[in-house]
C-alpha cells in the first residue's frame, strides 16, 4: 500500500479551489436560478489578463486585482445584459446560454492569448513547510484557509444580512418575491457580483496551482459543478465538503497505476455516488412520482 | 414581468457602463502590448483552422502581409530589405525570382491546431518554404497550393479532413503533418489511395509504422531514448521515471521502448501515465518520485510540462533527480516560462539541429521564415521538421515532368528518395522503399537549459532502440544513405 498522506495533503489545496468555485456557483444558482457554465471561462480570462499585466511589469497586486476585476465585470455584464432576458425560461435554457458565453470567452482567450508556454506564479509559492512527506507552500495554505473563510463569510452573509435574506427569498420563490417589492434585478446583480469575484479568485489560484491555460481553466467548472451537486446546489457546507472530497480523491488515486490515468473522472464518481445516496429511499415510478 | 422590464430600461445606463469597463480593460491589455510580439498578434489558432493557400492568399492575409512588409521596410533600409529577399530567393526551388503562374499543384497537411495545445508549427515552416518556391518559379512553373486542415486532436475530425484532402482536393501528397491522432486514423486511407505523407512531426507509433507515412522527426520514443541514454552515460542514472500522457499509441510505446533498451543494462523504468487534462500536477510529480528514480523524463508538449516543472519546483526537487525531456520541451519560450530555478538542471534531446545553428540549411530556414512566413510563426524544431519535409517534396517534384505530375508520379518519386542530405539532420533522410517502418532520423544532440535559454552540449550521437533493427539492417544493405 503506497503512502497516501502526501497525496491527501496536496489534494486538499486543489479540492479547496474546487470548493470555492462550487460556492460561487451555488450562491448564484440560489439567487438567480442560473447554473453558470461560464464560471471557469470567466476565471480564465481574468487570470490571463493578470498574467498579461505582469508581463508589462505592473505591480503584482494591481495585476491580480485587475484580473479579479475583469472576471467580476464579465460576470456582471452577462448577469445584467443577457441573464434578465432569460429569467422566465427553464433552468436548462439558462444553463445552456451560459455554456454559449463560456464558448465565446474560450474562443476569445484562444485567439487573444496564443498557446505559448506560460506560467503564473505568486510569491508565496516559494515559501513552505514539510508536512506528512510533502512540502506545503503558503499558496496552498492560503487556498485552503481562504475557502474556509469565504464559505463561512458567505454563509453568514446569506443568513445574517438583509441582502442575504432577499437572495434566499428569491431562491425560494422569485415571482412572490417580486410581488412583495423585492428589487429582483438588484439582488441578482449582487449574486452575479459575488460569483464573479469568486470566479476571479478561483481562476488566479488554479492558474498557479494547476496551469494557466484557457481550456484547462474553462473546464474547471466541471469539478466545481460536481462539488455544487454534492451540496445539492443549496448547501454551502455540502459544496465545500464535495470540493475537498473530489480534490482528495483525485490526488490519492494517483499512486494506483491501474486507476491513475483515469482519475479525472473523480468529479463524476463523487457526484453520482452522492446523487444515488441522496435518493436512496425514493422509488422512481413511470408516472413521474418519487 | 412589468417590474423586470421597467428595471431593465431603468438600468440601461449601468449596462452600458459595465460594457464600457470590460472593453476598457481589454484595451488596456492591448495598449500595453503595443510593442510586444507575444501579445495580441500572437494568435495563429484562427489562421490554422482555416485553409491556408500558399498560392492564393485570402484577402485578409494579403492585407496583413502587406502591412507587415510595409512595417519591415520602414524598419530597415530599402536596399537591405531587397538584399534579404534576394538571398532568401536563392534558397528555394528554382530561385528564378519570378512567381509561378501555371496550374496549381494541390499539396495537403493535417495538423492539430486547436486542442490541448497548438500543434501546427511544422505546417507553418512548410508553408513559408512553399511560398518562397512559388515566388521563385514554383515546380517548373506550377505553384503549390498548400491546403492545411485542423484535426482538433480528434481522430474522427482527422479522418474527415484527410478524406477531404485526398478525395476532394486531390492532393498529390501531404507534407508537414503534425498531429497526435491523424496517423492512426488515416494510415489506411493513405495506403488505399496511394498517397504519400512526409510528416513533419509524427508522435504516436503509427506515424513510424505505416506503409505510406515517413516523418522527418524522430518521434517521442527515440527522443526520450536519446536523453535517457545521455543520462545513463553522463550521470550514471539507472532508474528512470517515465512520465507520458496516456494518448493511445504513445505513452506505452515510449516507456516500453526505454524498458526494452535498458533490459540488459540494469536499467529500470517506472511508467507514470496520466491524463493531460489532469488538474493536479503535484500528485503526478509525487507519484514519479515515489519510486525513488535517479532521473525523471517528462514527455509532453511544452505547455503541459510547465505545471509539472512548477510542481517539482514547489517541492524543491531539482537537486534530488536528473530532469530530462524530449524535443517537445525544446521551445525557446520554455526556459523563461519555467524560470531560472531550472537553469543547469534540465536536459533535452533535440531531433534536428539547434535552432540557433549557423549551418546553411538552418540559416535558410530562418531567412525564409523571415521573408515568407509571419513574425508569429514559431522558430522551433517542429517548424524545422515541416520545412525539411517541404524541401524534400520540392526537390523530388522538381525532377518530374510538370505536365505529367500527378499523385501517382509523385508517390513513386517520393518512395524512391534516398540519401537526402541536409544539415538540419544528423544523418541523411530517405523514404525506405518496400518498408513499413520509416524512421530515417535516428541520431540527435542534447541541449541543456542555461541562463534562461538552451545550450547545445553534445555533438550528434546515434540513438539505440531495439525496434530500429530492421531499419539499420536495411541501411546496412546500402543504397539508402552514404
Amino acid at each position: 500500500m503506497p503512502n497516501l498522506s502526501p497525496f491527501f495533503v496536496t489534494g486538499l489545496a486543489v479540492g479547496a479551489i474546487y470548493a470555492l468555485s462550487g460556492v460561487g456557483l451555488v450562491v448564484l444558482y440560489r439567487a438567480s436560478g442560473v447554473l453558470n457554465f461560464a464560471y471557469g471561462a470567466i476565471g480564465a480570462v481574468g487570470a490571463l489578463l493578470a498574467w498579461q499585466l505582469l508581463q508589462y511589469e505592473l505591480p503584482e497586486t494591481l495585476a491580480w486585482l485587475a484580473g479579479i476585476g475583469l472576471a467580476t465585470l464579465l460576470s456582471l455584464g452577462y448577469g445584467r445584459m443577457v441573464a434578465p432576458h432569460l429569467a422566465y425560461r427553464d433552468t436548462v435554457v439558462k444553463a445552456v446560454a451560459t455554456l454559449g458565453f463560456a464558448l465565446v470567452l474560450l474562443g476569445f482567450s484562444r485567439w487573444y492569448w496564443s498557446d505559448d508556454p506560460r506560467q503564473f506564479a505568486i510569491p508565496t509559492d516559494t515559501i513552505g513547510v514539510s508536512m506528512l512527506g510533502v512540502r506545503v507552500t503558503v499558496t496552498r495554505m492560503i487556498a485552503f484557509s481562504m475557502t474556509l473563510l469565504i464559505t463561512i463569510g458567505v454563509a453568514l452573509f446569506l443568513t445574517r444580512t438583509r441582502l442575504g435574506l432577499l437572495m434566499r427569498a428569491l431562491a425560494n420563490n422569485r415571482d412572490l418575491s417580486a410581488l412583495l417589492g423585492i428589487q429582483v434585478l438588484q439582488v441578482e446583480t449582487w449574486a452575479w457580483f459575488i460569483s464573479g469575484v469568486l470566479a476571479g479568485i478561483s481562476g488566479l489560484m488554479l492558474s498557479d496551482l494547476v496551469r494557466l491555460d484557457a481550456i484547462v481553466l474553462t473546464f474547471m467548472v466541471i469539478p466545481a459543478m460536481a462539488a455544487a451537486v454534492v451540496g445539492r446546489l443549496r448547501s454551502l457546507w455540502g459544496t465545500m465538503i464535495g470540493g475537498l472530497l473530489i480534490g482528495v480523491l483525485e490526488a490519492v488515486a494517483t499512486p494506483f497505476q491501474v486507476i491513475s490515468p483515469y482519475r479525472s473522472v473523480a468529479p463524476f464518481v463523487v457526484a453520482i455516488i452522492v446523487i444515488l445516496w441522496l435518493q436512496r429511499r425514493r422509488v422512481i415510478t413511470f408516472a413521474g412520482g418519487t | 414581468m412589468f417590474n423586470l422590464r421597467f428595471a431593465l430600461t431603468h438600468n440601461r445606463r449601468s449596462q452600458l457602463l459595465i460594457a464600457l469597463l470590460i472593453v476598457m480593460m481589454l484595451l488596456l491589455a492591448g495598449c500595453f502590448g503595443g510593442g510586444d510580439s507575444s501579445s495580441a498578434g500572437d494568435s495563429g489558432t484562427t489562421a490554422d483552422t482555416a485553409e491556408e493557400s500558399a498560392a492564393e492568399p485570402v484577402a485578409g492575409e494579403e492585407e496583413a502581409t502587406e502591412k507587415e512588409a510595409a512595417a519591415e521596410e520602414e524598419a530597415m533600409p530599402k536596399e537591405e530589405a531587397q538584399t534579404t529577399e534576394a538571398m532568401a530567393n536563392t534558397l528555394c526551388g528554382l530561385g528564378t525570382g519570378e512567381a509561378a503562374t501555371g496550374e496549381p499543384i494541390n499539396v495537403g497537411a493535417v495538423v492539430g491546431a486547436t486542442g490541448p495545445d497548438d500543434f501546427s508549427s511544422a505546417a507553418k515552416g512548410a508553408a513559408a518554404y512553399f511560398n518562397c518556391v512559388n515566388a521563385n518559379g514554383g515546380i517548373n512553373g506550377r505553384p503549390i497550393n498548400y491546403i492545411v486542415e485542423d484535426d482538433g486532436w480528434d481522430p474522427e475530425q482527422a479522418a474527415q479532413v484527410a478524406a477531404k484532402l485526398v478525395n476532394d482536393d486531390k492532393v498529390v501528397a501531404l507534407v508537414g503533418n503534425t498531429s497526435f491522432v491523424e496517423c492512426a486514423a488515416n494510415a489506411q486511407l493513405y495506403e488505399d489511395e496511394n498517397v504519400i505523407v512526409i510528416t513533419g512531426v509524427g508522435v504516436p507509433r503509427e506515424c513510424f509504422y505505416s506503409a505510406n507515412i515517413a516523418p522527418t522527426n524522430q518521434g517521442p520514443r527515440l527522443s526520450n531514448l536519446g536523453v535517457i541514454q545521455y543520462a545513463y552515460e553522463t550521470y550514471g542514472a539507472r532508474k528512470f521515471a517515465c512520465m507520458a500522457p496516456n494518448v493511445p499509441g504513445m505513452a506505452e510505446w515510449i516507456c516500453d521502448g526505454l524498458a526494452a533498451w535498458g533490459a540488459d543494462k540494469g536499467v529500470t523504468i517506472e511508467p507514470v501515465f496520466f491524463d493531460p487534462a489532469t488538474m493536479d500536477p503535484t500528485s503526478l510529480i509525487l507519484q514519479a518520485v515515489s519510486s525513488e528514480p535517479d532521473a525523471i523524463t517528462i514527455s509532453t508538449p511544452a505547455g503541459v510540462a510547465i505545471p509539472l516543472f512548477g510542481a517539482a519546483e514547489e517541492q524543491d526537487l531539482r537537486d534530488k533527480y536528473h530532469w530530462l525531456g524530449p524535443t517537445s520541451l525544446y521551445d525557446l519560450d520554455f526556459p523563461a516560462a519555467v524560470g531560472s530555478y531550472w537553469d543547469g538542471y534540465l536536459d533535452a534531446e533535440i531531433e534536428l539541429v539547434n535552432t540557433d545553428s549557423t549551418s546553411p540549411d538552418n540559416q535558410a530556414w530562418l531567412q525564409i521564415l523571415d521573408e515568407y512566413g509571419t513574425p508569429d510563426d514559431p522558430r522551433d524544431s517542429f517548424s524545422q521538421a515541416g520545412f525539411l519535409a517541404a524541401k524534400i517534396f520540392v526537390a523530388t517534384a522538381l525532377e518530374l515532368d510538370p505536365a505529367s505530375l500527378d499523385r501517382d508520379t509523385v508517390t513513386e518519386a517520393l518512395r524512391g528518395v534516398t540519401n537526402f542530405k541536409t544539415d538540419l539532420m544528423c544523418g541523411s533522410w530517405y523514404f525506405g522503399p518496400d518498408l513499413d517502418t520509416h524512421n530515417a532520423n535516428h541520431a540527435g544532440r542534447i541541449v541543456s537549459q542555461v541562463d534562461g535559454g538552451w545550450e547545445t552540449i553534445t555533438d550528434c550521437f546515434e540513438i539505440e532502440d531495439p525496434d530500429l533493427a530492421p531499419i539499420l539492417d536495411m541501411e546496412a544493405q546500402g543504397g539508402l544513405i552514404d
